[in-house]
């Protein structure tokens, strides 16, 4: 969810109304946003907005309009998108695309502002705006990113190719000297952030004016001249390059927005490419590209089990700065420049809610009648822990993930069931756990201040691999127990494995087995309707001391779902 | 102030009874009026010490005198001077080594005997080294020694207060302190405390006379006392219940697996049947039928756990696949856009642990009953720092209605229901949220009457393109509960990681509220 810093004062300022922090919080929600934090020194406002397909709520401007036209502010009309019946004319703002960009990295849309100087809280805004469209919604720029530049130092066209990494250099921001493209993604700061995105490639995406002056090695660094935005900088040229065109228009749509809301005149730039894409070879941006979209009146009654007229509908939906249209049972809405996120009829249905608000809807309770129930599993499982109690067991509750020492090295097992993870957070949690054994053993490892006799169960779940079943693993639900004592032995733990399957009414046989983990000939394989449905022995001296443990102990574990079967 | 008499044990009873004040209470005293032995003794004045019952009024040193092995070698085959007298007497005078050879005594004490007597003018030595007899009657000191030594094995213990000059003059050239076997006495010195009633002794004692407490009242009940009838008629001794009891190491629950077991019980009351599924799930499941795009940003490496073997399932069932595919491609039939990208069906087979519980709630799906209520408490795994609020794996609660009694306002009440019957919320708050496969939805809010206001859960109703891929065309409502707070709370705990915890004495002592 990302988290955004306002101005207080631009933010009211662009409203055009002040509210206390409490007033705030409460109208938040028309956002699906909180207040997370105010830092009154600095007279920021923190706030987290939770809805990942709005990133147009994700800047100062775009979260002030929402909230504007809520509380009855007039929606905006914004003059400078083309669309497809009809491109404004760019002048002289034109990029053309390089058809050696088309593997990679294919897509561009662009724009000019001007009219004003770009003060501080602007150039602020704009940079949080950059950084939290192109993380969260460009996924860390790998889908987009997006690069702000002084126009007045670019001569048009602007070209958008495929360089060379080893041969290419210019000077990147924050460095005084040429580097190619290869050191920069290999020494430059930014370019060990994002230089992954494209080092796998044969070349990188580069962008140069029509004189050969360089604008930016996309999506990693802007050059140092063209490239440096500075406060009182009155023209800039803003470009997003990426590989998702819908959402990529968007947010050159959301920024242009924005930036219009803040006083400044958008210019079209005019994209041309060498190659098709899905709005033709040449797009003039910001572009309208959204579809209209309905919603049945009755559809939308029945899933909100409100009896609202279309006119209150209708009415929420302006509320959200939408402009809704009434056809007889349909309402049909023209979707605002900076949004894309209605995919389905029940998208505007949400809209009408927050429109109307969630006071305006009384919670009804459910009256279709079932019948509950704990699964079989849960109810077998529940038995089984009813006589281990009365065995004298306490239940403990694990994690499932461990590390190759505790799982594999100090069972002396060779682990090749394991479930190993391949992008582990630390070794310490790389592979899903087989069995509880080990779980237990650590157990004890611990507690050997706390009072003897040490008698402990589990059941839980484990996973291991299984080439028989379609996902190569299977999950069982297992139990575990497992007792330390000085006098602890063989002998104890059968008995408890005899009056655990006399109450489970289970009949069984032993087999003699060759466990690692166990000492030979202390040790059984529980055998229940022909197949192997456990094990239980004293654990082996060394395994005990790969633990560390000093008291000899016992282990039993039960596979409850092959136990389950009659 | 008050008396426990219930603490005082029958020996400490019967002494304070025995006894009055301004009386010496010593050990030889109580031994021989009351038959304790000297270890009951010390124990009983240490006891009533402790509770200033007696006090010490004097300590005095005492010897005693205790007959050795070699003692009572003598009583029984004749002290060595009177054996050498009468063997020569009865034999004729014999060298030495011939005496010891036939009495079975060393040279040496031969000697020493021989040296003495010969003083005393009992025995010489004739000129072919003979040991001769001149005076027939032994001195006195062999018979005193004879008399001490039956004094000796008759009491034990000789108090050197009670022996007459001569007697002790005796029994000291025939001791010795320590290890001397070959001595018939070994000297024991002792400190001899005497001690006094006090004020408070006093009373107790008058309390104990009153209440005709004698300590002869009847302990521990037996099964021959029971069989017998032996108890009738006998008062039995009152304990004092206040006595720390010992400790219990009981089989006992594991109180977060107890309170997720009530969670079961409560939804299962409100009409929800419980499902549950593996560790390891698809990409296709944990997030594709959900109609998460495949490049949303929460697919990214970093979020979930992919396994080194077993990568990718076999395959994924149909006409699931398909339908899912169609739906994220153009809408299929679900009336929706689609989000308009190439389903890749090779990520949809890549395997994860499961990150999210609603996997459970859309595997369900299709197999679903209609109306129909579900829930889950499903162990989750994300890509997360393990901190106090974030574990490496954690159980979430989740569920579905299917129905078309399902709508908006059927969740609101249900979430009502939940924040009420499982949280006990006192007020309850809603705020549209956001999840990517509900539409509406909603998150709910309450004041939990210790937590204060904070999220219980999340809801909505499934979009269509979840349900429909399925083959449902009823409403679903998807709920989500966030309980590890409350679970927190009800432990007493405040770090995640404590719920797992494999520490058994931490566990042994874990209450719930």
């Amino acid at each position: 969810m990302p988290k955004i810093e306002v101005n207080r004062e631009k933010f009211y300022g662009l409203i055009g109304k002040n509210y206390t922090n409490d007033q705030l919080e409460a109208l938040l929600p028309c956002a699906k946003a909180e207040l997370d934090g105010v830092d009154e020194a600095e007279g920021l406002l923190k706030i987290e907005l939770n809805d990942t397909n709005r990133p147009d709520l994700w800047s100062t401007s775009g979260l002030a309009r929402q909230l504007r036209v809520y509380k009855g502010g007039v929606r905006p009309e914004y003059s400078f998108f083309s669309n497809s019946g009809n491109s404004l004319d760019s002048g002289e703002r034109v990029v053309k695309v390089d058809p050696g960009i088309k593997a990679t990295r294919p897509y561009m849309a662009a724009f000019a502002i001007t009219g004003k100087a770009i003060n501080d809280s602007t150039l602020k805004d704009l940079i949080q705006t950059q950084e939290k469209l192109c993380w969260n919604y460009g996924r860390k720029r790998k889908s987009i990113a997006m690069g702000i530049y002084r126009s007045d130092l670019i001569k048009y066209p602007v070209l958008y190719s495929a360089a060379d990494p080893d041969t290419t250099k210019f000077i990147p921001l924050g460095m005084d000297r040429e580097m190619t493209l290869r050191e920069i993604i290999r020494d430059h700061p930014k370019g060990q952030e994002f230089g992954h995105i494209v080092a796998k490639d044969d070349k990188f995406p580069f962008i140069t004016d029509s004189a050969g002056s360089v604008l930016s090695f996309s999506p990693v660094i802007n050059s140092s001249e063209i490239g440096a935005v500075e406060v009182g900088d009155e023209n800039l040229f803003i470009e997003l390059t990426g590989t998702d065109l819908p959402s990529l228009i968007l947010t050159a749509s959301i920024v242009a927005c924005d930036l219009a809301d803040d006083g400044f005149t958008i210019l079209p730039v005019r994209v041309e490419y060498s190659y098709d894409t899905s709005l033709g070879r040449s797009i003039t941006t910001p572009f309208y590209f959204q579809k209209d979209i309905s919603v049945d009146v009755n559809y939308a009654r029945k899933l909100l089990g409100s009896d609202l007229s279309a006119e209150e509908m209708t009415a929420a939906l302006e509320r959200m700065g939408i402009k809704p249209s009434l056809k007889g049972s349909e309402i049909s809405i023209e979707v605002p420049e900076y949004r894309n996120d209605f995919l389905h009829s029940v998208d505007i249905i949400e809209d009408i809610m927050m429109g109307r608000g969630m006071d305006s809807f009384d919670p009804v309770m459910p009256s279709d009648s079932t019948v509950g129930r704990i699964s079989p599993e849960e109810e077998f499982a529940r038995k089984a822990k009813d006589i281990l109690i009365g065995l004298g067991f306490q239940e403990m509750i694990y994690n499932y993930l461990g590390s190759r020492k505790d799982y594999i090295d100090k069972m002396n097992i060779t682990g090749d069931e394991l479930i190993q993870i391949v992008n582990p957070m630390t070794e310490n949690y790389e592979f899903v756990r087989g069995s509880i054994i080990p779980s237990m053993l650590n157990s004890e490892a611990i507690s050997a201040n706390a009072v003897y006799p040490h008698s402990i169960f589990e059941i839980g779940k484990v996973a291991y691999l299984d080439s028989d079943d379609i996902s190569g693993t299977v999950t069982r639900n297992s139990l575990g127990f497992m007792s330390a004592d000085r006098n602890e032995g063989y002998n104890q733990v059968s008995s408890s494995v005899s009056a655990l399957f006399y109450y489970l009414n289970r009949d069984y046989e032993l087999k003699e087995m060759d466990d690692p983990r166990f000492i030979k000939g202390r040790s059984a394989r529980v055998i229940y309707m022909g197949r192997a449905v456990g094990v239980f022995g004293e654990v082996s001296p060394g395994v005990l001391e790969n633990w560390g443990i000093q008291m000899p102990a016992t282990c039993c574990e039960i596979d409850l779902d092959l136990l389950m079967e009659e | 102030m008050d008396f426990d008499l219930k603490s005082l044990h029958p020996l400490e009873i019967r002494l304070l009874r025995h006894v009055a004040t301004n009386e010496d209470i010593t050990a030889e005293r109580i031994s021989s009026d009351l038959s304790y032995n000297l270890g009951q003794c010390n124990q009983t004045f240490s006891w009533l010490s402790a509770k200033s019952y007696i006090e010490e009024s004097s300590r005095e040193l005492r010897t005693l005198y205790e007959i050795t092995g070699t003692g009572k070698e003598y009583i029984s085959a004749g002290i060595p001077e009177q054996r050498i007298v009468d063997l020569l007497k009865s034999g004729g005078p014999l060298k030495m080594p011939d005496i010891a050879g036939a009495l079975g005594l060393e040279n040496k004490d031969v000697g020493s005997a021989f040296g003495q007597l010969s003083k005393e003018g009992v025995l010489k030595m004739d000129s072919e080294k003979r040991v001769v007899v001149i005076e027939g009657n032994l001195p006195e000191r062999i018979s005193i020694l004879g008399s001490l030594l039956k004094r000796g094995m008759e009491q034990g213990l000789i108090d050197e207060s009670c022996l007459s000059a001569e007697e002790l003059s005796v029994i000291k050239s025939n001791s010795k302190k320590r290890g001397a076997s070959t001595s018939p006495f070994k000297i024991i010195e002792r400190e001899d405390l005497v001690y006094r009633l006090t004020d408070n002794g006093g009373k107790v004692k008058k309390l104990l006379l009153e209440q005709g407490l004698t300590g002869e009242e009847v302990g521990a009940l037996t099964p021959e006392m029971l069989s017998s009838g032996s108890w009738k008629g006998k008062d039995f001794r009152e304990y004092n219940i206040n006595t720390p009891p010992n400790r219990v190491l009981l089989g006992r629950r594991n109180p977060y697996s107890q309170y997720l077991q009530w969670v079961k019980d409560k939804l299962s009351s409100l009409g929800f049947e419980e499902f549950d599924g593996p560790l390891v799930e698809t990409e296709f499941w944990n997030g594709d039928a959900l109609f998460m795009p495949q490049f949303h940003s929460a697919r990214d490496i970093h979020d979930v756990y992919y396994l080194k073997n077993a990568a990718s399932a076999k395959e994924i069932e149909q006409p699931w696949l398909d339908q899912v595919a169609e739906t994220h491609e153009n809408g299929w039939k679900t009336g929706s856009r689609g989000w308009g990208y190439e389903f890749d069906r090779d990520f949809t087979r890549r395997q994860v642990l499961r990150s999210q519980g609603t996997v459970l709630s859309a595997k369900q799906l299709h197999k679903a009953k209609i109306p129909g209520k579900y829930f889950g408490v499903a162990r989750c795994f994300r890509y997360d720092q393990v901190d106090a609020t974030h574990g490496a794996d954690f159980y979430q609660t989740e569920g579905i209605v299917l129905g078309e009694d399902v709508n908006l306002r059927t969740l609101l009440g249900l979430l009502k229901m939940f924040a009420e019957e499982i949280a006990g919320a006192e007020e309850v708050r809603y705020v549209p949220g956001y999840f990517p496969f509900t539409e509406p939805s909603i998150e709910v809010h309450i004041k939990h009457p210790v937590l204060g206001w904070f999220e219980l859960g999340g809801s909505g109703i499934f979009r269509p393109e979840v349900t429909e891929a399925m083959g449902i065309d009823v409403p679903v409502l998807a709920w989500g509960l966030g309980i590890d707070r409350m679970a927190l709370m009800h432990l007493g705990l405040n770090d995640l990681r404590e719920l797992f915890t494999p520490n058994i004495e931490n566990v042994r002592l874990r209450r719930s509220k």
